[in-house]
């Protein structure tokens, strides 16, 4: 039998698992600090925003709660709303203290994840809110994988590890793209500055020239010269 | 039968708690100060990021003032600390398990945007080894290997941010470009009729052109 600290020892585990997975079931808010998200705070007025730039075809995962220890029998709700780039409203939720939404993206571009306070909490402190935002190969369901190939353990988590290989190749030839398209933007930059450099010098001597030209015929029929 | 179970709980705890620690690469808007929170389980983790400033429109000035970044531990401790820098990557080992605070600070009055990407990674030593036999060396070799593909992944979002900004500049140049040059010729065209249009009025008869 394994002695010392490790959680994961069978005894221990057969105890604290069920309790574990049930806290974190039912009430997230308050009783365990999730891991897997970072918390944000939410200003007593006005709107806090997050974003990321997200290419097409990719799954978004996300989950929100309220974090609120001060008193846990009153949370403060709050108010999300999700939008595309093209201004599409992807998820909206009022008067809540948690939500979740899942999509996949139509466009690539920003999306926006905003959060704000419900009116009848306008004057309490600005309240802390946990966000696990999961893109692409981070939001995979590896349990659905692993029950339909039939396999487990290390041959799970080397299968996980062969997904993040590819999703890395993928974003590698993704930045490939991108570097490409905005060398071509360089480029056509570069030869408009000089054509229109020396443009500008020729209209200068065309403005010039049309200038003394008229002068001249102005002053042959005043008679000056 | 029964190590074999034990090894597969070891490695399922470990998947539960390795795996999750990982946040995508967000943007936030800083006005004055923005904080965002994350928990390290462990002492010792190595906590690694990068954060990227974009979508800034410097009109003149070849470079972003900057912001400043810090990282409190739950103690209080300024952990990390870097000034005036418009993106950077920063690693530090995690003194003790708890709530850190990354805090972006925006000392200018314009509101900018941080692209940011933290990651908290954790491979378990010798120590864990003793303590647990149902972890394998053959768990520490895939967490190394997995926290290693972690950086990889990480390094692309920072190049990703920092492309999104070069990206910025460059557009920006383009229509710079553009609208200068043509902005340009219609003021010297309507300088040089002004100039005409003046040397005219200096030879009207209103005005006596003995004073020329």
């Amino acid at each position: 039998m394994s002695k010392g600290m490790s959680f994961f020892s069978r005894d221990r585990a057969a105890l604290l698992l069920p309790i574990i997975l049930v806290l974190c079931l039912t009430s997230r808010s308050n009783i365990l600090p999730v891991a897997d998200a970072i918390w944000l705070t939410i200003p007593s007025s006005g709107t806090k925003c997050v974003s990321e730039e997200i290419q097409n075809n990719v799954v978004v995962l996300a989950e929100y709660y309220v974090i609120d220890e001060n008193n846990p029998d009153h949370i403060p709700t709050i108010s999300a709303r999700v939008t595309s780039p093209f201004g599409n409203n992807l998820h909206h939720n009022e008067n809540a203290t948690n939500g979740q939404f899942a999509f996949t993206t139509g466009e690539s571009g920003n999306y926006l994840a905003c959060f704000w306070k419900d009116g009848s909490h306008q004057q309490e402190a600005e309240l802390t809110l946990g966000l696990d935002w999961k893109i692409g190969i981070a939001a995979k369901d590896w349990e659905s994988v692993a029950k339909k190939e039939k396999i487990e353990g290390v041959e799970l988590v080397l299968r996980r590890l062969q997904g993040t290989v590819e999703a890395i190749h993928g974003n590698l030839n993704y930045l490939k793209d991108r570097e490409a398209e905005m060398r071509e933007v360089s480029e056509r930059t570069n030869a408009r500055v000089a054509w229109f450099s020396i443009m500008s010098l020729g209209v200068c001597i065309t403005v010039s020239v049309v200038q003394l030209w008229y002068l001249k015929r102005y002053f042959l029929k005043k008679k000056l010269i | 039968m029964e190590n074999r179970w034990g090894k597969m709980r070891a490695l399922m705890g470990l998947l539960l708690l390795n795996w999750l620690i990982n946040v995508s690469s967000l943007s936030v808007t800083v006005n004055d100060v923005e904080c965002v929170y994350e928990y390290v389980l462990y002492e010792g983790d190595s906590v690694s990021g990068n954060f990227v400033v974009v979508d800034h429109d410097i009109f003149w000035g070849s470079d972003h003032p900057g912001i400043d970044f810090t990282v409190t531990s739950p103690g209080g401790n300024t952990v990390h600390n870097l000034k005036g820098t418009s993106g950077d990557k920063f690693e530090f080992k995690a003194p003790r398990s708890g709530m850190y605070k990354f805090c972006f600070q925006n000392p200018y009055s314009t509101p900018e945007t941080v692209s940011f990407y933290i990651h908290v990674g954790h491979i378990p030593t010798e120590h864990d080894l003793a303590k647990d036999e149902h972890l394998d060396p053959i768990n520490v070799k895939i967490a190394e290997l997995r926290e290693a593909l972690e950086s990889v992944t990480a390094e692309q979002k920072y190049l990703k941010a920092r492309d999104a900004r070069h990206r910025h500049t460059n557009e920006s140049t383009r229509k710079r470009v553009i609208g200068y040059t043509v902005g340009e010729y219609i003021l010297l065209a309507l300088v040089s009729a002004l100039q005409v249009i003046y040397i005219r009025r200096l030879f009207s008869k209103s005005v006596a052109y003995n004073r020329v």
